[in-house]
């Protein structure tokens, strides 16, 4: 059993056990800090390094150009954020579709259909967010363009519905190796997105379908056969990320508020996610 | 606490209700075979192996499912029918997969047809769209169940014509055939529970079939645990050869 598989399946039974025997929702927030700073971060956390071992990433003449073009991607999209909203979450959706689907094809297919990693990943986006809209619409409201959406007139079938109905006609239009399989890991996520509110959501799927899996093929990539000494690695990286966060938060803006914590949790991870779907890009090429 | 309420305290269904008592079974029957299909995906040759997890995964949902609905039912006695249909949009495609799993074709058209049956049998059941009456969507939603059934060979069971998937089927290698037959009786009879189900709650020309709610969920339980279980068992035996 490979590492992607084992850790998709540690994802599972803690899903299972989070819906069998519920979780009081205060505690999505525990659970989803937990995971992203144990899984989430540290898997970004090691792209400088993963950018210069990988043969088919020496895009970089030093590190100096490295740091330089990851820190201004992670600040220019602030700024749009800042700037409109709407145009930074269009982007970030954009770009978290295409990686999340590369990354969730690994194994099922190769990810050289740039198209089909952009689709899977849209439909995964899509059936969290439909499966979780009205914490969705809370979260929307601040942006302008979203202020008078109102979906509340659907139920959470229909919206479970379609994003099953939309994954299989996505599912059969692709030409995939194990079209089954990928359908089937799928399916059992968008059950859980069902179940659980949306922090919990996103932590699972995030945690274990997501980063967890990379971290261990960034291990393997690292040829270190102590995973301790790896894990060491991501901290100096993650720690300067969560002080990122933290300056961001001090940030006073309308957008970036207690209110609405959430979200600015989204433009924490959309500003950490931009620079790392670049190098992850090339990382999972033969993968 | 929860959990362990779900596996030893039956006592908390009320005594007499015969209903609730096929939800906990339901539960039960789908957990055991959960971990049955799981313990057999190791004994099954490679090419199986696909098929023996969407079997696991098939009543590993519906267990999950089965637990909310028996917990709905002793707690305030309602029909769980948002539950179920969460239950059947999730597993209904993954049981058609495994007719793709142990033929390799129709995919496609399979999944077509159940998307069409699931789709326009919530519309109908929920009038969501406002549009067209529930018989109307019902009729839609059976088109598509009998083109599933044509497709999949139900009507070769009767010397009838079939689609490729049933032609695969037919002539497929070791106990193939023999499993296909049992899955084509499953189609044709165990899924005929779920249009008369539909009829039962809405208002048309079938309004004769209305039966009373606890009597529909009885139906709906040990319908949902034969077919789910004896889809993944008929799997299991060709996977056996």
């Amino acid at each position: 059993m490979n590492v992607v598989v084992k850790s998709k399946i540690a994802g599972l039974i803690l899903a299972f056990s989070i819906i069998f025997f519920g979780l009081e929702s205060s505690y999505s927030v525990l659970l989803f800090m937990i995971v992203m700073l144990s899984i989430g971060i540290p898997h970004g956390s090691v792209d400088h390094i993963i950018a210069f071992i990988n043969p088919s990433a020496r895009k970089f003449q030093s590190k100096f150009v490295f740091f330089l073009t990851y820190v201004s991607l992670i600040i220019l999209n602030i700024i749009l954020w800042i700037i409109s909203p709407f145009l930074g979450l269009l982007v970030f959706l954009i770009i978290s579709c295409y990686h999340f689907g590369e990354t969730q094809v690994i194994g099922y297919n190769s990810t050289d259909n740039k198209l089909l990693n952009f689709v899977v990943g849209a439909n995964i986006l899509l059936s969290l967010f439909l499966n979780n809209i009205a914490e969705l619409q809370e979260i929307l409201y601040i942006i302008p363009e979203f202020s008078n959406l109102d979906l509340s007139g659907f139920d959470n079938v229909f919206f479970l519905l379609i994003s099953v109905a939309i994954l299989m006609l996505s599912i059969i239009n692709f030409d995939i190796k194990r079209k089954v399989p990928l359908y089937a890991e799928i399916t059992i996520l968008y059950m859980v997105f069902f179940h659980t509110d949306l922090l919990t959501s996103f932590a699972l799927y995030f945690g274990f379908c997501h980063s967890l899996p990379m971290l261990m093929l960034e291990f393997k990539e690292f040829k270190n056969d102590n995973f301790a000494k790896f894990y060491l690695k991501t901290l100096p990286f993650t720690i300067l990320s969560i002080i990122f966060g933290f300056l961001l938060y001090q940030y006073n803006n309308d957008l970036l508020t207690s209110d609405n914590l959430i979200l600015f949790v989204f433009i924490v991870i959309s500003s950490l996610t931009v620079p790392h779907v670049f190098i992850m890009k090339d990382f999972v090429k033969d993968k | 606490m929860e959990m362990l309420n779900f596996i030893f305290d039956a006592a908390s269904i009320k005594p007499g209700d015969f209903t609730g008592f096929t939800f906990f079974i339901g539960s039960v029957s789908m957990l055991a075979a959960t971990v049955w299909f799981l313990m057999q995906h190791g004994q099954v040759d490679k090419k199986f192996k696909d098929s023996m997890l969407v079997a696991a995964l098939i009543t590993g949902i519906a267990a999950v499912h089965y637990f909310y609905m028996r917990e709905q039912w002793v707690l305030d006695g309602s029909s769980p029918t948002e539950l179920r249909y969460i239950d059947w949009i999730l597993t209904v495609p993954l049981m058609v997969v495994e007719f793709a799993l142990l033929t390799g074709v129709g995919m496609r058209k399979l999944f077509w047809a159940s998307v069409v049956m699931l789709v326009a049998g919530y519309f109908g059941e929920s009038g969501v769209t406002g549009m067209l009456d529930a018989q109307t969507w019902g009729a839609v939603s059976g088109l598509a169940y009998f083109w599933m059934a044509y497709e999949v060979g139900c009507l070769s069971i009767f010397g009838g014509p079939s689609g490729a998937v049933g032609n695969a089927l037919a002539s497929g290698s070791g106990k193939i055939p023999e499993a296909g037959r049992m899955l084509q009786w499953f189609v044709l009879v165990g899924w005929a529970i779920y249009p008369l189900g539909y009829m039962a709650g809405t208002d048309g020309w079938y309004a004769f079939v209305a039966i009373d709610e606890g009597a529909m969920n009885i139906i709906y339980n040990v319908g949902d645990a034969i077919n789910k279980i004896g889809f993944g068992m008929a799997v299991w035996h060709a996977a056996r050869s």
